[in-house]
């Protein structure tokens, strides 16, 4: 089988990158005496301000406990769930790059590739393979989550990655605005025409807004930390059964496949709070596909939409402040216990615009989308053991609106995932 | 506010009140006498397959793939929504004008059309008559063999209504079927896929993973491969074990071989080339194993290559199969096996199968005058009927001269029971 074009084109940009990064180094020629290895928390190597490499690892393995299930396939107890390589530094002092690569998942395994750069202040250009600017969860690294899993609204409405490039940057002090704004290739790899081997241009655009109202205001500095946020993206949906989808826990599909055509739309709004040690994360997202000439009469269908929501709340019991990445204060066997966090999280995806009342109206050409919805309830704790381990144990309960016809079970249906995760 | 609260409130009931008209199952449709009249075969029906464009035309060129479409399948005043359809066969397989399996169950379980939860539709490609399928599965009803039941239809496609030409119906041989001619269900049914290379006729096979791809389970799918294909191999062992002159003592359990034996004198009077004795080892059947029970059955499908020749002696490849070699070469059963030639060819002279072949070119003729997509000229189609009528008039003397050269006192034993009386 030949590869995929997209596989095609991320070797390339890997390539190129390199290259990139081995002739500036070549022309600069630094001195040996400016060369300096440093092992912080990953190891780098710097030629002054020619160019900078530090070597990041992170690696997810899962002990799960999933439930077996009429209709499901079986599911092995062992996942490794992540095992990444990446490579980051700056060239000249002023281009970033960063390529990763994953060594479980086979199918797309390289991740984000991009070089990044300042223009002015105020404006950064970001050209490459990395994240769509949609979705709090999906854009936060995996080694950043709260819980072993990204969201639902993270992992199917949001976009994920994608080929492009972006303007990003912020306004006033402390970050006051700040806005991301792109364009790509087509939509993200969370979505089924991602998939596609023969990759037309789909062009989307993706644009966020966040702000962060109280960030100056001295009166109640608990809520400085507050920050919202709306999202959106618009793009070109090629014709076919590439509505988007929707999984259980387990990775089982419970979202009907439709035929779409025309245009996605997704927006999103975001907030984020993290007062000391207590950290609060809500989003909501809507996406709203066409289905153009879809009808088995070649009629146009309605839209479909699908929408998702979650509330997460987390706090670090062992007094730590609430970040991207948690340091424990008092590291494990280091004169401490670590950094223990407690975290809940409810969160809901559902589609579907018809009645319930008879199955044969259902059907990926029908006008009526099978309405279909899984409400999960995920409690965890997660115990960073110094700045490189964390172990976290996440139990889930999952209550599904399923057809009257679907093997899969209704619910209340409960998971366990228990994560040694590693990163470097 | 009173308007949004009213909108939402007229739709639902809009749909309450429409919904009730579409079932699960057409017979509850208040359709004319089931799906007997679509498969009789005394008249020439006309089904609509309301399908999208785009799927039509990804469905010709990706008919390799399997892949299924959402059609509404559409007949008299019965329509099934949201079925499925995928385009079918091995070596009738085209891009022109394939065959079809329509599956009601694809995307809604339990729609059925009359208890059908899919039904074949081929395109008698290699047959330029259309009649060697429908005829073969005929006769062998009315030797007491179950076969599916087949018919013509003209097939109309897409919104326009396009006219897609002749193709024979048939039902699926499945769980439908098997309630319908053995009163159960529940036993373990196999499609043999042939593969390319194989010239199987029942030669031994100890290892089970040589079973999997040639005997694919319609049910029981999920079983254990010990579970699906242990009995397999041993009806296999048991056939190559039988003492010739005594079959029934070993594989008794395992076959019947009087059945067996008239599935085989249907095929060869038929001279069909591609069954149980075909130049390429065993082909086209179904092996039906009763619930509960060691013994199996074979279920003829796909007979488009009867018809051969005229004049193909009936003993032609038998000695390619275990179990055929053993019948030729036992006077006792080799005459059970020609007496049962002449009981097929005693049903032939009556003029029924040649009665029946001109009324079916009669029924169809005009229709497949004016198939947009048959590979075959007029000319060609009317020759090939006019030789399907002339094999219906002719094959019995050749057969009944085969019979008398070969064993005589058969011949003999058959006109002094004629001579008798019944």
């Amino acid at each position: 089988m030949p590869p995929r074009t997209d596989t095609l084109i991320m070797v390339r940009l890997a390539t190129f990158v390199a290259v990139l990064s081995a002739a500036l180094f070549a022309v600069a020629a630094p001195a040996a005496g400016q060369v300096k290895l440093t092992f912080d928390k990953h190891p780098a190597i710097d030629f002054g301000d020619t160019f900078t490499a530090s070597v990041r690892v992170k690696s997810q393995n899962d002990w799960r406990d999933f439930p077996s299930e009429p209709g499901a396939d079986p599911k092995n107890v062992f996942d490794p769930y992540r095992e990444r390589i990446a490579v980051e530094g700056k060239i000249l002092g002023r281009v970033i790059y960063h390529v990763e690569r994953e060594f479980h998942e086979t199918s797309s395994p390289w991740k984000n590739i991009y070089l990044d750069t300042r223009v002015i202040h105020g404006l950064h250009l970001q050209g490459g393979q990395f994240n769509m600017p949609f979705g709090l969860d999906q854009t936060t690294s995996l080694m950043n989550l709260d819980f072993n899993y990204h969201s639902l609204a993270g992992s199917f409405l949001a976009p994920g990655r994608g080929l492009g490039v972006m303007a990003y940057g912020d306004f006033f002090k402390k970050s006051l605005l700040a806005y991301e704004a792109g364009v790509f290739r087509q939509d993200g790899d969370n979505t089924r025409s991602a998939q596609l081997e023969d990759v037309r241009v789909a062009p989307t655009f993706a644009g966020r807004i966040v702000v962060k109202p109280f960030s100056k205001w001295q009166p109640l500095h608990f809520v400085r930390s507050v920050e919202t946020g709306v999202a959106f993206t618009e793009g070109v949906l090629p014709a076919g059964l590439y509505s988007l989808k929707g999984q259980t826990i387990p990775g089982d599909a419970f979202v009907q496949k439709l035929y779409v055509n025309g245009r996605r739309r997704r927006l999103g709004a975001q907030l984020q709070w993290r007062p000391g040690p207590i950290g609060v994360q809500a989003e909501a997202m809507r996406v709203r596909d066409t289905r153009i000439g879809q009808g088995i009469e070649d009629e146009d269908l309605p839209n479909v939409v699908e929408r998702a929501w979650y509330v997460s709340g987390t706090w670090l019991v062992t007094g730590e402040h609430k970040k991207d990445t948690i340091t424990p204060t008092r590291p494990f066997l280091n004169g401490g216990y670590g950094a223990v966090e407690v975290g809940a999280r409810v969160e809901r995806l559902s589609t579907g615009n018809g009645p319930t009342l008879n199955p044969a109206l259902f059907g990926p050409r029908s006008p009526y989308v099978l309405p279909t919805a899984d409400l999960v309830w995920t409690t965890g704790v997660n115990w960073y053991l110094n700045k490189f381990f964390e172990l976290s144990l996440n139990v889930i309960r999952e209550d599904r609106t399923l057809p009257r016809t679907a093997t899969l079970s209704s619910g209340p249906v409960w998971s366990r995932t228990f994560r040694i995760e590693f990163g470097l | 506010m009173r308007r949004r609260r009213i909108r939402p409130l007229v739709l639902m009931l809009t749909i309450a009140m429409c919904v009730p008209a579409l079932r699960l199952s057409a017979q509850a449709a208040g359709a004319p006498a089931g799906v007997d009249a679509l498969l009789d075969g005394s008249a020439l029906h006309d089904v609509w397959i309301h399908i999208n464009a785009r799927d039509w035309q990804d469905l010709h060129t990706h008919y390799q793939d399997g892949t299924y479409y959402p059609v509404d399948f559409e007949w008299q005043d019965v329509k099934l929504r949201n079925s499925g359809i995928r385009v079918r066969g091995n070596t009738t397989r085209n891009d022109h004008k394939p065959s079809f399996r329509i599956d009601f169950n694809r995307y809604i379980d339990g729609q059925d059309l009359f208890g059908l939860r899919a039904i074949v539709l081929n395109n008698a490609w290699h047959d330029p008559s259309m009649l060697h399928d429908d005829l073969s599965m005929l006769m062998f009803r009315r030797m007491g063999i179950p076969a599916p039941r087949q018919a013509h239809v003209r097939l109309y496609v897409g919104a326009a209504r396009e006219y897609a030409g002749v193709y024979v119906i048939s039902e699926e041989v499945s769980k439908t079927f098997l309630t319908a001619n053995f009163g159960e269900d529940n036993g373990y049914l196999y499609e043999f896929h042939r593969q390319d290379g194989d010239n199987y006729g029942f030669q031994e096979q100890p290892d089970l993973g040589w079973y999997v791809p040639r005997f694919g389970p319609k049910t029981h799918e999920t079983e254990s491969i010990a579970n699906l294909y242990m009995p397999v191999r041993s009806l296999v062992e048991a056939v190559n074990e039988a003492r010739q002159d005594n079959l029934e003592d070993r594989l008794g359990d395992y076959l019947d071989v009087r059945t067996f034996i008239t599935e085989l004198a249907v095929q060869n009077f038929l001279a069909q080339t591609d069954g149980l004795v075909g130049g390429v080892g065993m082909n086209n059947f179904y092996l039906y194993r009763f619930a509960g029970k060691k013994l199996s059955m074979l279920i003829p499908w796909d007979q488009d290559n009867s018809f051969s020749r005229i004049d193909v002696p009936p003993s032609e490849q038998m000695g390619t199969n275990v179990l055929t070699s053993k019948i030729w070469n036992e006077p006792k059963y080799r005459n059970a096996y020609l007496a049962r030639l002449l009981d097929v060819a005693d049903l032939v002279s009556s003029g029924w199968l040649e009665q029946e072949a001109a009324r079916q070119y009669e029924q169809i003729r005009a229709a497949v005058y004016e198939d947009p997509l048959t590979p075959y000229s007029r000319d060609e189609f009317d020759q090939a009927n006019a030789f399907v009528q002339q094999f219906a008039r002719e094959r019995t003397d050749v057969v009944r001269h085969y019979v008398a050269s070969m064993a005589p006192e058969v011949l003999n034993a058959r006109r002094l029971m004629t001579r008798r009386g019944p």
